[in-house]
């Protein structure tokens, strides 16, 4: 049996071998250059890049498009972690990851302060809007965004779909519910109108067209994503929307790739990329998803 | 000569019951012995003791000299030496070439001894035919042959059996006591065998060997075992069913005047006046007569007859002649004397039939 | 509906034209599950062989805690694994969070309770009189488990297929250890998952139904294997 033991074994390390070296092949991103090894997944981890996104950038198809030309360009494979704001600077304080794409002022101060971020670089902006079914019933159109959760809270008759995730789009819900005047814990505790979801942008623009219900969004994860639903409220200062990435402090994870994460950082600031995103999704959508902040901090 | 297998003081209590106390019992490299006995008396309990297939409660057992009662590398390698013939074959999920060489391949023998071995010792037990089979699909007495082929094929110094034929057909049955007849007359493979059939015990062993109530009282050549046995214990076991107890009143040279219960019996002895004894005599040797015929017994007894018990073409008589007696006759004989209960018969038997031990 | 229907064509279509992306994901779910299954059974057999022979105290305890583990949620083998590998734990130094390696240390922890139980349960079919047969003919003591692993072979080929199966059809400890990331560490089960929630039924429905093929092949398997069991013939 020794022999028999031996021989599984055997057959499963041929298999995995066969399966990584087959698997590597067939892997969608561009093949790296010569810092890759052949035999797949079993990388030194300094060929990988971990990177967790705001799930916004990523359901725009933004990173999709973004991913190849940063592999290509730096010679890396780069492993995108689809999380929210609030998972990724989880990740970020247990040295997971290297560098992260998010949109949370008022967290990634925390972030830094408490010395896991190196600097915060805004590299895109856009607006967030609520949208909701197209016959509104609630009947927010047009108002500011403070009245339009107002209207929603009293009338407790449209469901509401929240992030509920501690994204940077869950802090922008809770910054306005502030602002229009309400305790938190006293709306999430108010009925069955108000859905945590606990999902990502996309997928929490798909629970409430599903449901009939209202949400806030990005404007650029909106429109790519967009189904059934329709921008109801989109003016309002609080409803500016900044990007920023981060990278993870090289001081407080020892183990984290400074050099990649710093390549990110010039990457995503670059000309050519800054263009990218300045123009992403005009042809598709009628209007770019983000505007590049060209090395400005945005106010509007 | 060294014994193959000796024990020292073996005891084994399991679950509060002693099932053998303090047997001291050796096996010579040449023996062929049956161990015969009553149920539970822990026949089969020294056979798995001794093939180190269970360790003592206490006392030791030697394997050519060695002490393998505790230590697992001694007892592994002995048991090598050494093969398990079960009540009812075991046979594992492979055909009976395989399972034959499942003792070889544990013992990591070369490959292409093993296939010569194996060959050879199916041909010994006449299954050459059949080493391709599922061996779960022979039958029992098939099985049985394939175990004692998988026990030889590794060249045993002992060989333990354990009731081999006692679920076996009576065809199987001859063919395998052929097969061990033939071990036995080679003599290179010490045999112990536990049997229920006494017969079986006589035809196929030179000593046998009597366990009760977990001790082993008497080993010997059967006709000691059977008619001269030591004790009372082998004697009932045995058949010897008139043991009686008396005083030796007289003595004449080897011939004794025995008293037992007032009557005197002439029987053969070396014991001396005055001791007390068993006197014992075996059924068969006890003949009936209407009258006090002259024969060449020296005991003639006459009594009433107390029971009758017929049994086929036997039948057994109790009759009081002032002692107690039972004797068998056949049912014929019976017959033909018109016997009844309470009818006078007289009671006759040699006095080299007795057998004498001292009572204790 | 006609969405749907339409979304099931295009997964038809990914399958057949052998979309890199979707058989990328199909041959990793696979190579890990049978990695980790691979692993499992050679953790599996011998233990199972020692805790099934050997009487100790608390034999009774531990089987019926490995009974209570057989389903144990996924999620919270995840959780305790990468808290485990992540940098900030114990072994973070090993580099292991977010790769599939992880992933396998994770589902092969899933399934030992798994196999574990169905190999000793596997055992208790085997006469008790095999391990003395074997014993006596000479056996030493892993030479007789073997004799035993034989005899039960086709429970324990089942019992290798469940544990597959369990491995393979399992998001929550992959979702979390592996992250989930595209090309590297996404599986058939967590890519479902995803692309479910953000409304790609289409890639969702191609991995669906690779992952039902697998089950199916696996659960033919299984009843092929327990149906050889009632081939052996026993002798009166």
């Amino acid at each position: 049996m020794k022999k028999f033991a031996i021989y599984i074994l055997t057959i499963a390390m041929v298999l995995s071998i066969a399966c990584t070296s087959f698997a590597c092949s067939s892997e969608t991103e561009t093949a790296p250059t010569p810092t890759a090894t052949p035999g797949g997944n079993v990388l030194p981890k300094e060929s990988r890049v971990q990177l967790a996104t705001t799930t916004s950038l990523y359901d725009t198809g933004l990173w999709s498009l973004l991913e190849p030309m940063y592999e290509e360009e730096y010679g890396v494979e780069l492993d995108i972690l689809y999380a929210g704001s609030g998972i990724a600077f989880e990740y970020g304080r247990n040295c997971d990851i290297d560098v992260l794409t998010i949109h949370s002022p008022a967290d990634e101060a925390t972030f830094i302060a408490d010395g896991y971020g190196v600097e915060r670089i805004p590299f895109a902006y856009n607006h967030f809007v609520i949208v909701g079914p197209a016959d509104d019933p609630a009947g927010i159109a047009g108002m500011s965004p403070e009245e339009a959760f107002a209207t929603l809270a009293e009338q407790q008759s449209s469901p509401f779909i929240s992030r509920g995730d501690n994204s940077g789009t869950h802090s922008k819900e809770k910054a306005i519910w502030a602002a229009a005047g309400y305790n938190y814990s006293d709306i999430t505790s108010s009925g069955a109108w108000y859905v945590s979801a606990g999902k990502g942008m996309a997928p929490t623009l798909l629970h409430a067209g599903e449901v009939g219900g209202y949400t806030l969004s990005d404007i650029g994860t909106f429109l790519a994503n967009q189904g059934d639903l329709v921008s109801l409220v989109d003016s309002g200062s609080i409803m500016l929307n900044v990007y920023s990435v981060i990278e993870i402090s090289p001081t407080a994870c020892t183990n984290t790739d400074a050099a990649h994460a710093a390549n990110m950082v010039e990457f995503l600031t670059s000309d050519e990329v800054q263009d990218l995103i300045d123009n992403y999704g005009a042809a598709q959508y009628g209007q770019s998803l983000f505007s590049a902040c060209f090395g400005n901090e945005p106010t509007e | 000569m060294v014994p193959i297998i000796e024990t020292k003081n073996l005891s084994q209590i399991y679950e509060g019951r002693q099932i053998l106390k303090d047997v001291n019992f050796s096996l010579e490299k040449d023996d062929a012995l049956a161990l015969i006995g009553p149920n539970g008396a822990g026949k089969t309990t020294l056979l798995r003791l001794l093939d180190l297939l269970e360790k003592p409660s206490s006392g030791q057992i030697y394997f050519d000299a060695v002490d393998v009662t505790r230590s697992g590398k001694s007892r592994l390698r002995a048991r090598r030496r050494m093969a398990f013939i079960h009540q009812k074959p075991i046979m594992f999920k492979m055909n009976a070439f395989n399972n034959v060489a499942c003792g070889l391949k544990f013992r990591r023998e070369d490959k292409k001894n093993v296939r010569n071995k194996v060959e050879q010792v199916l041909e010994l037990v006449d299954m050459n035919d059949y080493r391709k089979r599922d061996a779960r699909t022979l039958s029992g007495g098939e099985m049985q042959r394939i175990a004692i082929a998988r026990a030889l094929v590794t060249n045993p110094a002992v060989l333990f059996l354990d009731e081999p034929t006692a679920n076996l057909d009576p065809a199987s049955v001859s063919k395998v006591e052929e097969i061990l007849a033939r071990i036995m007359r080679e003599g290179k493979t010490a045999i112990l065998m536990v049997t229920h059939d006494m017969a079986q015990g006589q035809r196929i062993a030179r000593k046998i060997g009597v366990l009760i109530n977990g001790d082993i009282p008497q080993i010997g050549s059967p006709s000691d075992i059977f008619f001269a046995p030591t004790s009372t214990r082998v004697a009932e076991f045995v058949g010897v069913e008139n043991i009686l107890p008396g005083t030796v009143a007289g003595k004449e040279h080897e011939l004794a005047i025995i008293n037992v219960n007032g009557v005197n019996i002439q029987a053969i002895t070396d014991l001396a006046q005055g001791e007390n004894v068993h006197v014992m005599i075996r059924p068969e040797d006890i003949t009936f007569t209407k009258t006090r015929d002259s024969s060449s017994a020296r005991n003639v007894f006459e009594g009433r007859i107390n029971k009758i018990i017929p049994l086929g073409p036997l039948t057994r008589i109790e009759i009081d002649c002032g002692m107690p007696l039972l004797g068998v006759i056949t049912t014929r004989s019976a017959s033909e004397l018109e016997l009844t209960i309470s009818s006078k018969l007289f009671a006759s038997f040699k006095a080299t039939a007795i057998h004498v031990i001292k009572r204790v | 509906m006609s969405d749907l229907w339409n979304a099931f064509e295009e997964a038809i279509h990914l399958i057949v034209s052998l979309d890199p992306d979707v058989m990328g994901i199909a041959w990793r779910s696979l190579w890990i599950a049978a990695t980790s299954t691979a692993i499992c059974v050679v953790i599996c057999l011998p233990l199972g062989s020692l805790i099934n022979f050997n009487k100790f105290r608390g034999k009774h305890l531990l089987l019926s805690l490995l009974q209570t583990l057989f389903s144990m949620p996924t999620v919270t083998v995840g959780l305790f694994v990468y808290v485990m590998v992540s940098h900030s734990g114990p072994l973070g130094m090993l580099d292991l969070v977010f790769t599939p390696e992880a992933m396998v240390i994770g589902q092969t922890l899933l399934i030992i309770p798994m196999m574990l139980g169905l190999v000793i349960s596997a055992f208790s079919g085997v006469d008790k009189a095999i391990m003395e047969t074997a014993t006596s003919l000479g056996a030493n003591r892993s030479q007789a488990y073997i004799i035993n692993i034989k005899e039960a072979k086709f429970p324990m080929m089942t019992a290798v297929a469940m544990a597959f199966g369990r491995a393979i059809s399992e998001v929550g400890a992959s979702m979390i250890i592996g992250g989930n990331i595209k090309g590297f560490t996404m599986t058939l089960t967590t890519g479902i998952s995803q692309y479910v929630s953000m409304g790609m039924i289409e890639k969702a429905f191609a991995l669906g139904i690779i992952l039902i093929f697998m089950a199916l092949l696996i659960n033919i398997a299984i009843y092929l294997l327990q149906k050889q069991r009632n081939y052996v013939w026993f002798p009166s």
